[in-house]
Formats: structure tokens, C-alpha cells, sequence
């Protein structure tokens, strides 16, 4: 491999090379596929993208230099608004329901024994299915007539919302389909709970607190870095949801009650770059959207100062 | 770090609060109503993939009458699927991506993060931060060039750009192997180096086997990942015989579904056939599946 | 087989041997063909691409197939590897040709001797842009009314009751024919006014058109477009609005025999033609009128839709491309796989309503010698009703901004039906998109 050669070579000429150099040139070399990387897929690109939503570029002919208009439209497409509006309702719907769905199910696995391995199969199972399977499967799921979760509804004297045909219930819909998909959170959150140990919940039933007492005072305390770490991941995800809503809603479909609804961050992203060839665009929708998350993320760091617990902080 | 045979501690946990009667007693009862809930929540997580299959063995005129048992059982919905679309060609696209982009990524990161944890040398923990870093950058900032690079070394509408940047490492997996790295005791390679290994030799001799089980897990989980991917193929595949399955599974969506010939019955059994290759292999690789997102939180 | 088949069946072989002759110029190699069922599509476009093949025997056709994406499209010319001939619809032809993506067929007509003049002119309109023709027109699509005689009966009304001319009886006819069971559920629907995609249609039928003549200004929200949808989305307040229609109507069988016509799910609603194939088909048996729909003066009119062959930009093989577009698309050609069509429907029992091309001569002969008197009345009226409203049939002028142009439009309606917007509000702010759309893509077309 290329890399032994590399690698080696520094010691030929031994009486050189320092120790350090040694260790410097070794660690590149092993490092050096991600630096490649980095500069092909990441750093250039960054550049390009940067270059790009300075212009007006339909791939088709030469980019036109167009300065910050690409970023003043951003501020008065009213579609642009609407798609982030769409995205960040949608998240403030996903994240709060995922974690305490997650953690729900995560109390309950902890309390079952041995029997825990099997559920947790169970709630992992659709995590494995691919999203395009999952959207076309609750697409009728969701179905306002026939769909189970009406159905259900139904059976408890309830009249289900039209899920996909309602402007207002398009994006609770894509949140509840998004929690049959919440097992990888419950996982983490079960991993985290058994880290617990259980000499607290001892010394706090001595102290006479109730079960209710123990979970926000021990529980929720003690897991609040892994609650936090999927509050993260949770947002940034949600914030960039796309092949679940482009598989519903998209593509040749006839849209409908989506169209605005549903149109999310990335899908109009993906709209605006491949369907209207308005690569200049996109790419500047692209760096605000990096903005965002960015600015999102430092707050939610600067609050969790106040609730996360650390070990030995 | 990975953490099996949990199990028994949390057993001994809970046999533990029974040194007086009437607690066991009131304590199993809990157990029971919890095993309870479980059981109503493994129904309502079941019911999605039980009405998928139920319905893609269902006639068209009974596709969705919502019986759980299909009467007649129409397995023709499956030859047809199997004749309208390339399926096999798809799932055989599938796998080649699937293995190239696990395979890529497993060994790149084994060795990047080898690269950030071994070796001591000035600036490493600014460039693993910049790795971390690029953790942040949402994927869409990068999708337009990107496609311009393959698009520049003729990659498009080819299953190249599919899998091939994975040979560059992967930040997420890098961070995670080098979490074990970390773990291992420096004194096994200091042993070896005093006789005589080269640095590439620590990595394949030493590392490379210890570190297998985490190995594994970047494996699937890319396998995972890559097999469910709609993206990378919806933006560099034109032609129909590259396909993976789920840009597959769109187009029979939009053949057969809404908007075209409205054969649901079809779409649904397509869909199914996407999914039960995952299922299997989430079988087999279990274990790794659960202490995979268990100790490094990937999201699954 | 009857005489006049027979003669028929002459005449084709004649002139495909015509064709043969016209093929001297060298035509061989590969062509790639994007969006096109050359292979799985059914009769008439196998026996068209069969047609081809033996016309030049040396072509090898690659066919990927499934509807053109527009953005699979886009990347493929993009990425340098541009298709030779692309199958598209005729409202996007614009966009790409205005961005160079789409080779000017002028040399190709003139080589291959391409008479334009056998295409029906609002075909040709749409696939010529600033002059210049960009594709072949294959299909042409038209609207007329269907209409279930059965939900007529049901409301003691007959189909000489349905008048699109005027639209209180629209109205009336919408109500007296929705049904709605105990519990709320619509189960049957009056009149589906088949929005969004036919807001065209209803303002044309109001006098005004989406679409300045030149394709350079929008006239979204004209009073006459604001009062056409303002009326056709109002007919979905019957069914108890937009959410139940929907859910309703995602169950029919649209494509089955127990399609909403058969079920007795629908009243009336004006559809394109094809519809009426499927209709053939799956239920000859269903109880139906077919009639013109009119604007409010009472003229037949009908939106047309269809779609175009095309060559990319950076085409590998453009004198085969343009060999295949005249051979597929020429009389000839069409009338062979009508034929086939109709034996097959023969051989089926099943009646045969024909096949609807851009190519006027080609529809000509197929529904004067080809097409077989239909013996059952409802679909014969159907097919004199398609004929008689090709030539009056308009379509959206060619324009550049072509998808993002019907977004707009498409958007608006849905804001309205979705009780987001007035119809008012949704066409003032759909157009300022489309015209911005539309200065944006000119601007950068010249």
C-alpha cells in the first residue's frame, strides 16, 4: 500500500529526521485520505457554493456574476419565508415529541428485564426501513379516509384531520410518521438510564421521594448530556428533512395541499436548484441555512450550560 | 465502551427492592402494567408493516379495505412488480453501492483516526477539530459543487459518486473509531515499536483487530445509510439500469401511484421488497445495530 | 379481414416502404432516448418503435424509460451526457430551448424534409419559441365533458341538463347531484371542476387567457381568470370542501373497472381525451355522454396538452435523432399502430376509440378507415366530440419560465382551495411570481 511506503520512509534517512518530524509526517500521511477529502468535498466546494450564489448559474451556460442580489431575494421571496416557516414549525413539532416519546419508552424497557431486548428490536425495526418505503407506506397510514390512524380514531369516537390534504395537519402528520422512527433515540436513551447508578434512587426512596420526584431530580438530571446530544441532532435534522416529504408530496406527484404546506427548507432548495436551474440561489439558501444552524446550535449550547448535567462539574 | 450482558445487571437491579413481601407484590404488578404498555406500544409500531404486507397480497379492487388477512391472496402483485421494473438489477445496484460505500468508509476512518490518535504532532487537535466541525455544514452547501466535481471527471449517471468520497473518511465514524483508539493502552504499541513494526504495521496488526467490533458497526450502519439513500442517486442517475432501490421504489411511486396508473396494490409490494433485504441484515447484525447507537448516539 | 382493412393495411405497407426508400441517408449507430416507454409502453409505442427499427436497421435504440423528471433531465445535460433525443411535455419545451439545452430543429427539417404543416398549429405553437422550432409534437390532448348518466337519472335530470355555458347551472347541477351519507362522508361527487391542473380551461371559458400572446406577460390575476377560479374551486364546497373531496376521491378506481364512473362516485367533470380509452377499456359498459365543454358564449373550447420530442444540446447522434422524430411521428407510422390497435381491440371484443395525434393527416385517415364505427352510441359521440374540438383547442403560449410558470399558477389555485387564500389574494401574489419568473428567464434568453 501506498501508504507503508509513506509511512517508512522517514526512517531510512533516520539520522535526519527528529522524533517529532517523524511522528508529524506519519500522522499526515495516515490522516492524509481525509485532508484530500476534505479539500475535494468540503473546503473547494465551500468556496464554489460561496462563488456560485454570487451569480446567476443555470449549469447550462457560463455563471453571470450578479453580486448580493441572490441574498437580497432571499429576504423577499415570500416562498422562502414559507419554507422556513414550514421547517422550523415542523421541528418545534418533531424534537419536543421525539424526546419524550423516546424517553417514555426508554423508562418503561428499563423497567421490564430481560424482556427489553425484544421490544427494543420491535421499535428499531422501522428505523431500518428506508424512508422512500416509510413515506409511501403512511402516505396511506395517514389517509384521511381509510388510513389506520383515522381508523383508529375512529374506533375511539374520534374524527380524525385529513393528514395529507390539510393545510394545518400536513406537518403534525410528518411529525407523528416521524416517531414510528423514534427507536434509535430510545436506545440511546436506554444505554443512558442504565449508566445511572442505582444507589441514588436508593438513598432518595430513604429520603421517601415518590417515583415522580426520582425521574426529575435523578433521572432526568443524570441523562440530561444524552437528552441534550439528541436535542442537537434532533434539530439539525429536522431542520433539513427532505425524502420523506419529497417521496409524499413531490416528484410527479400532483402536490396539492402541499405545495405550501409542505414545501420544506430543502425541498425548495431542491426545487429552486434542479427544476428551476437557479444554482445561484440555491447555493445562497444553502449558506443561510448553515447560518442558522449555526446560530441555533450556539444558543442551544449556551442554554444547556443552565440544565445539562456533567459529571464532575 | 460496548456494553453486552447489561441485562443481567439490570436483572440483579431489579431483584434487589425485595427484601419485604407486599413491595415484590406491588412491584411485579408495576412490571405487569409496563410489559403491558409495551406490548399496545409494539402493536401500534408493528401495525404500519403488518398493513403493508397485508395489503401489497391484496387485490387492487381490495387494496385498502383494511382486512388483515388478503382474501383472495394476489401474489401476482409481486411477478408483476418483479416484470414492470428491473428490480433485481436495482437490489443488485443496491448492494454493490452498499458494500463499496461500507467497505470505503470502514477502512478510510479506521486509518484517518488512527492517524488523530496514535501520533502526537502539532496542529492535530485543531485539524480533528475541523473534522468536527464539518459535522455542522448541512449537506445541501456542498451538493451543487460536488455534483460539479463528479460532473468534471465524467462521474455523472454513474454509481461512482455514489460511494467513492467515502474512500475520504466520513467525520462521524472518524470521531467514533477514534473513541476506541483512545481506549486502548498506549504501552501495546510502544512494545511493538520497539520490535522494529512500522507505523502502517501498528495500524494492521494492532489496531485494525482490536477494534473490529466498532469496525462492524461503522459497516452497517453506512450499509444502512447507503441503502436507504434517496439524494446521491435522485441527483446522479438518469438511467433506469442504475437505479438503487429507493430512487426504484420513487419510480414506481410515480409510475404506478398517484398521478399515474394509480395501481396501488403494485407500489405497496415494491415497497415491501425495498424493505425486507434491511430487515434481514438488521437480523443478523443485531447486536451491532443496538451497541452502535448505544455508545456513540448515531442516529439510526 | 374486410375489405377496406385490407386496403388500409396496403396503404401502410406502401408507405412504409415510402419511408424505407426516404432512408438513403446514413442512419446507424446508437440513440439514447430519455422518458419514453419505448419498450414496455403499449401498442402504439411499440408498433411506432417497431416502425422505426425497421426503417433503419442499422439504429440501436437505447430507451430509458418512465416519465421524463424534468431534474433527471437537467443533470443528465448538465453532466455532459445528454441523451439524443429527449421525450418531454410540450409546456416545459420552452424552458430548456430558451437555455440553449435544446438544439433548433431548423437543419433538421430542412434535411429530413419535415413538413410542419401536418402538426395541428397550437401543437407546433407551443414547440416554437422565438420562431424557431424546438421539438415534434407527438400526442394531442383535448377536453370534453364526461358525464354519468346514471347520477343524472338519480336526480331526475338528463345529460341535455348539463350546461357549461352557464355556469349557475354549473352550480345547481354540482348540488343536486353531490351526495353525502349520515355520518358527513361525501359519496359521490357532482362535478369535479379538476383543479388545479384546468384553471386554464376555466378561464379561457371566462374569456381570458393565463398568457399573453408573445409568452412575455402574465395575466394571472386578470378579473375574468380571479372569476373563473373564483367559481370552479367554489363547486367544492358541495362536497363539504377540499379535504373531504380529496380523501374521496384518492379511492376511486380511476384506472379499473370499478372506476368512479361505473361506481356512480362522480357526477360530471370535464376530462382529456384519453380518459375516454380508459373508459373503453375497463367498462365499456358505463353509462356516459360524452359533450363539448363550452365557454360562456357557448363555443366548444378545449386546453390542449402533449408532448414533444426533442434533441439535446451536445446530442451524440442528432441525424438519427432527427430521422426517428419524422419516421415515429409520421402518418404513416401512426396509422400503422392504430391499426394494430384496432385488431387488437377487435380480437378483444373491446371498442376502439382511437388514438389522438398532433399530426392532423395521420388522424385523418385513422378515423375515417381505421377507426371501426363504434356500435355503442355513448362512445361514438365521444370520439365525433374530440374531433370536432381539436381545431378550436388553445394551449398556454410557449415561454421560458414554462415550470415555474405553471407552479405559480397551480400554487395559487391550491392556496384557494385549501381556504389559505382568496382567490383575489392568491392570483395578485402568483402573479408577481410568474412575471418575475417570466422577465427573469427572458432576460436571460436574449
Amino acid at each position: 500500500m501506498a501508504t507503508k511506503s509513506l509511512v517508512t520512509r522517514p526512517s531510512v534517512r533516520q539520522g535526519r529526521v527528529t522524533p517529532q518530524q517523524r511522528e508529524l509526517f506519519a500522522g499526515l500521511a495516515f490522516i492524509s485520505p481525509w485532508i484530500i477529502g476534505f479539500l475535494i468535498f468540503t473546503a473547494g466546494p465551500m468556496v464554489i457554493s460561496l462563488g456560485l450564489s454570487l451569480t446567476d448559474y443555470d449549469v447550462l451556460n457560463p455563471p453571470e456574476f450578479v453580486g448580493f442580489e441572490n441574498y437580497q431575494r432571499l429576504f423577499t421571496d415570500p416562498r422562502l419565508g414559507l419554507s422556513l416557516a414550514n421547517s422550523f414549525i415542523y421541528a418545534l413539532l418533531h424534537v419536543p415529541s421525539v424526546i419524550i416519546v423516546a424517553l417514555g419508552l426508554a423508562l418503561l424497557l428499563n423497567r421490564v428485564g430481560r424482556a427489553a431486548g425484544f421490544f427494543r428490536t420491535i421499535f428499531y425495526l422501522p428505523s431500518v426501513t428506508p424512508a422512500v418505503a416509510v413515506a409511501t407506506l403512511w402516505l396511506w397510514i395517514l389517509n384521511p379516509r381509510i388510513g389506520l390512524v383515522n381508523q383508529g380514531l375512529a374506533l375511539l369516537g374520534m374524527q380524525g384531520p385529513g393528514w395529507t390534504t390539510d393545510p394545518v395537519w400536513i406537518k403534525p402528520g410528518i411529525a407523528l410518521m416521524s416517531l414510528w422512527a423514534v427507536g434509535s433515540t430510545v436506545i440511546l436513551y436506554l444505554a443512558a438510564l442504565k449508566n445511572v447508578p442505582n444507589e441514588l434512587y436508593e438513598a432518595a426512596r430513604i429520603d421517601g421521594a415518590n417515583s415522580w420526584q426520582q425521574l426529575l431530580r435523578i433521572t432526568i438530571p443524570l441523562i440530561s448530556p444524552t437528552i441534550f446530544f439528541t436535542l442537537i441532532v434532533n434539530t439539525i435534522g429536522a431542520l433539513q428533512i427532505f425524502t420523506e416529504v419529497y417521496t409524499m408530496f413531490f416528484g410527479n406527484m400532483s402536490s396539492g395541499a402541499a405545495s405550501s404546506a409542505g414545501l420544506f427548507y430543502n425541498i425548495y432548495l431542491f426545487r429552486q436548484a434542479f427544476e428551476f436551474l437557479r444554482m445561484g440561489y440555491a447555493s445562497a439558501m444553502a449558506w443561510l441555512l448553515f447560518f442558522i444552524i449555526l446560530i441555533l446550535t450556539f444558543i442551544q449550547l449556551r442554554v444547556s450550560k443552565r440544565w445539562v448535567y456533567y459529571e464532575g462539574s | 465502551m460496548i456494553n453486552t450482558g447489561n441485562d443481567s445487571v439490570l436483572q440483579a437491579q431489579l431483584r434487589e427492592p425485595a427484601p419485604r413481601q407486599p413491595i415484590r407484590v406491588r412491584g411485579t404488578l408495576i412490571k405487569a402494567v409496563f410489559l403491558f404498555l409495551l406490548v399496545l406500544c409494539t402493536i401500534l409500531f408493528l401495525a404500519p408493516f403488518i398493513w403493508l404486507v397485508s395489503a401489497s397480497l391484496k387485490t387492487r379492487a381490495e387494496v385498502f379495505n383494511n382486512e388483515l388477512l388478503p382474501n383472495p391472496v394476489a401474489w401476482q402483485n409481486y411477478i408483476y412488480v418483479w416484470q414492470a421494473a428491473p428490480m433485481l438489477t436495482w437490489l443488485r445496484n443496491s448492494l454493490v453501492v452498499g458494500v463499496l460505500a461500507s467497505a470505503a468508509v470502514t477502512v478510510s476512518c479506521s486509518l484517518i483516526a488512527f492517524g488523530f490518535s496514535y501520533f502526537r504532532f502539532r496542529g492535530r487537535d485543531t485539524l480533528f477539530g475541523l473534522v468536527l466541525a464539518t459535522m455542522m455544514l448541512p449537506g445541501v452547501v456542498t451538493m451543487i459543487p460536488v455534483f460539479l466535481v463528479w460532473r468534471s471527471l465524467g462521474q455523472i449517471n454513474t454509481l461512482t459518486p455514489l460511494w467513492a468520497s467515502n474512500l475520504f473518511g466520513s467525520a462521524f465514524y472518524i470521531f467514533m473509531i477514534r473513541q476506541f483508539y483512545l481506549g486502548l493502552p498506549r504501552e501495546l504499541f510502544e512494545a511493538a515499536r520497539v520490535d522494529g513494526a512500522s507505523y502502517f504495521d501498528l495500524w494492521r496488526v494492532i489496531a485494525l483487530p482490536l477494534t473490529r467490533t466498532a469496525l462492524i458497526v461503522v459497516f452497517i450502519f453506512e450499509f444502512k445509510a447507503s441503502w436507504t439513500d434517496l439524494v446521491k442517486p435522485l441527483i446522479y442517475l438518469q438511467n433506469t439500469n442504475l437505479f438503487t432501490l429507493p430512487l426504484g421504489l420513487k419510480s414506481i411511486l410515480d409510475q404506478f401511484g398517484q398521478g399515474g396508473e394509480m395501481q396501488w396494490e403494485v407500489v405497496l409490494a415494491a415497497s415491501v421488497i425495498v424493505t425486507v433485504p434491511m430487515i434481514i441484515i438488521f437480523f443478523i447484525g443485531q447486536r451491532y445495530f443496538m451497541d452502535g447507537i448505544a455508545t456513540t448516539g448515531i442516529k439510526g | 379481414m374486410s375489405l377496406k382493412r385490407f386496403s388500409v393495411f396496403l396503404l401502410v405497407m406502401a408507405l412504409m416502404f415510402g419511408v424505407l426508400a426516404v432512408s438513403a441517408q446514413d442512419v446507424s449507430g446508437e440513440l439514447s432516448i430519455l422518458g419514453f416507454n419505448g419498450t414496455t409502453g403499449d401498442e402504439i409505442a411499440t408498433v411506432r418503435v417497431d416502425a422505426v427499427r425497421a426503417a433503419y436497421p442499422d439504429l440501436t435504440l437505447n430507451f430509458t424509460e418512465g416519465g421524463l423528471d424534468e431534474q433527471q433531465f437537467l443533470t443528465a445535460v448538465a453532466g455532459g451526457d445528454p441523451p439524443d433525443l429527449v421525450y418531454m411535455g410540450r409546456d416545459v419545451l420552452s424552458t430548456y430551448a430558451v437555455r440553449g439545452a435544446l438544439m433548433p430543429l431548423t437543419e433538421c427539417i430542412a434535411n429530413m424534409d419535415i413538413d410542419m404543416s401536418q402538426y395541428y398549429d397550437a401543437a407546433v405553437a407551443q414547440v416554437t419559441v422565438n420562431g424557431v422550432v424546438y421539438g415534434i409534437p407527438e400526442f394531442y390532448n383535448s377536453i370534453m365533458m364526461f358525464i354519468n348518466n346514471e347520477a343524472l337519472a338519480d336526480a331526475g335530470l338528463t345529460p341535455a341538463d348539463v350546461n357549461t355555458s352557464d355556469w349557475e347551472s354549473i352550480s345547481a347541477l354540482n348540488d343536486a347531484l353531490t351526495r353525502v351519507d349520515d355520518t358527513g362522508a361525501v359519496t359521490r361527487i357532482g362535478f369535479d371542476p379538476k383543479l388545479p391542473e384546468f384553471l386554464p380551461l376555466w378561464a379561457m371559458a371566462n374569456g381570458a387567457s393565463l398568457l399573453s400572446e408573445d409568452g412575455r406577460t402574465a395575466q394571472l390575476n386578470d378579473p375574468a381568470v380571479v372569476e373563473a377560479l373564483e367559481f370552479a374551486a367554489g363547486l367544492h364546497a358541495a362536497a363539504g370542501g377540499r379535504q373531504a373531496f380529496m380523501a374521496f376521491r384518492d379511492t376511486w378506481d380511476f384506472f379499473g373497472a370499478e372506476n368512479q364512473m361505473v361506481a356512480d362516485q362522480l357526477g360530471a367533470f370535464p376530462m382529456e381525451q384519453w380518459y375516454m380509452n380508459v373508459l373503453a377499456g375497463g367498462s365499456p359498459d358505463v353509462d356516459i355522454t360524452f359533450a363539448p365543454f363550452t365557454d360562456r358564449q357557448g363555443n366548444p373550447i378545449s386546453y390542449v396538452t402533449g408532448s414533444t420530442w426533442a434533441i439535446p444540446t451536445g446530442a451524440a447522434n442528432p441525424e438519427a435523432a432527427c430521422a426517428f422524430m419524422k419516421t415515429i411521428t409520421a402518418p404513416e407510422t401512426w396509422i400503422a399502430a392504430a391499426t394494430t390497435r384496432a385488431e387488437m381491440r377487435v380480437a378483444d371484443g373491446a371498442i376502439n376509440t382511437g388514438v389522438y395525434t398532433a399530426n392532423r393527416i395521420a388522424d385523418e385517415t385513422i378515423f375515417s378507415e381505421v377507426v371501426a364505427p363504434i356500435e355503442i352510441e355513448a362512445f361514438a359521440n365521444g370520439v365525433d366530440t374530440i374531433l370536432s374540438v381539436q381545431e378550436d383547442a388553445f394551449a398556454i403560449p410557449a415561454n421560458p419560465a414554462g415550470s415555474e410558470f405553471r407552479q405559480a399558477w397551480m400554487d395559487a389555485v391550491n392556496r384557494v382551495l385549501n381556504g389559505e387564500q382568496s382567490a383575489q389574494e392568491a392570483l395578485d401574489q402568483a402573479q408577481m411570481e410568474a412575471q418575475a419568473a417570466l422577465d427573469e428567464a427572458w432576460a436571460a434568453s436574449e
